[in-house]
């Protein structure tokens, strides 16, 4: 597999949607490939980064005004 | 069912409008037409797919409403990025590598997902944070499956773009 196949494959293959062939043909390439390898691990820290990330939190005013709402109590 | 959910649906409404008033009326007029649709949900969907779907929808009617996009006050991108307030993670408990990954991401994380379009960031929000199914995002969009992939992949690539300095690969490079 070279870099281009890679690039085309990457979305599925970081989606678990990948045939279990050519998975083994992408992580060759990783193991072979620095420039692939970096991307792999950037993409890695991005999901890191986002899944450890504070979740906002709705805020009380309008999560009171929607408890109103489901009591029947609004709008 | 509204202290399971709102946190969730908030997010994703914040994510594509951007604006907190915004996006709690989102999530305020989904729960109004949820009420009123209840009679049709079929059950075919989890019901936190059935809200999501319409949080979405509301939030981009919303947006469109207002007719154009609003840069994220700085109040805002603060208190998304902030390390406190429900976290998941307490950037205390991290080994001191891994806060590399700290609230100066976080800013500039917020920064650059202005730069995608409201249906790439609710893809970002539900796929990459959320970690919800790839098929289950694609039934909240109304959009395939592969299309999620690609936007996913494109979002990816543009933040990693942009965030470059504050990865591993970028700090080598």
């Amino acid at each position: 597999m070279k870099c281009d196949e890679l690039k085309r494959r990457f979305a599925e293959y970081n989606d678990g949607a990948l045939p279990d062939d050519l998975c083994a043909e992408v992580e060759r390439h990783l193991a072979g490939c620095p420039p692939c390898a970096d991307l792999d691990r950037d993409l890695q820290d991005l999901q890191r980064l986002c899944r450890e990330s504070p979740r906002p939190c709705l805020p009380e005013d309008a999560r009171k005004r929607i408890e109103r709402l489901l009591q029947g109590g609004e709008d | 069912m509204l202290a399971e959910e709102g946190d969730r649906l908030y997010a994703l409404a914040l994510r594509v409008t951007r604006d907190g008033d915004l996006a709690a009326d989102a999530v305020h007029d989904a729960f109004a037409a949820a009420l009123e649709g209840l009679g049709e949900f079929r059950g075919e969907a989890r019901l936190s797919t059935w809200l999501y779907r319409i949080v979405y929808r509301k939030a981009i009617d919303l947006l469109r409403r207002r007719g154009r996009e609003q840069p994220l006050e700085e109040a805002d991108e603060a208190a998304l990025a902030a390390e406190d307030g429900g976290g998941r993670a307490a950037a205390w408990a991290r080994p001191p590598d891994e806060l590399l990954l700290g609230a100066e991401s976080r800013q500039a994380l917020e920064r650059a997902l202005q730069e995608l379009s409201p249906q790439q960031r609710a893809v970002f929000e539900l796929r990459e944070v959320e970690q919800r199914p790839t098929e289950e995002v694609a039934e909240v969009l109304g959009i395939p499956a592969g299309t999620v992939r690609v936007y996913l992949h494109r979002a990816r690539l543009k933040l990693r773009e942009r965030l470059s300095p504050h990865f591993r690969g970028g700090r080598t490079r």
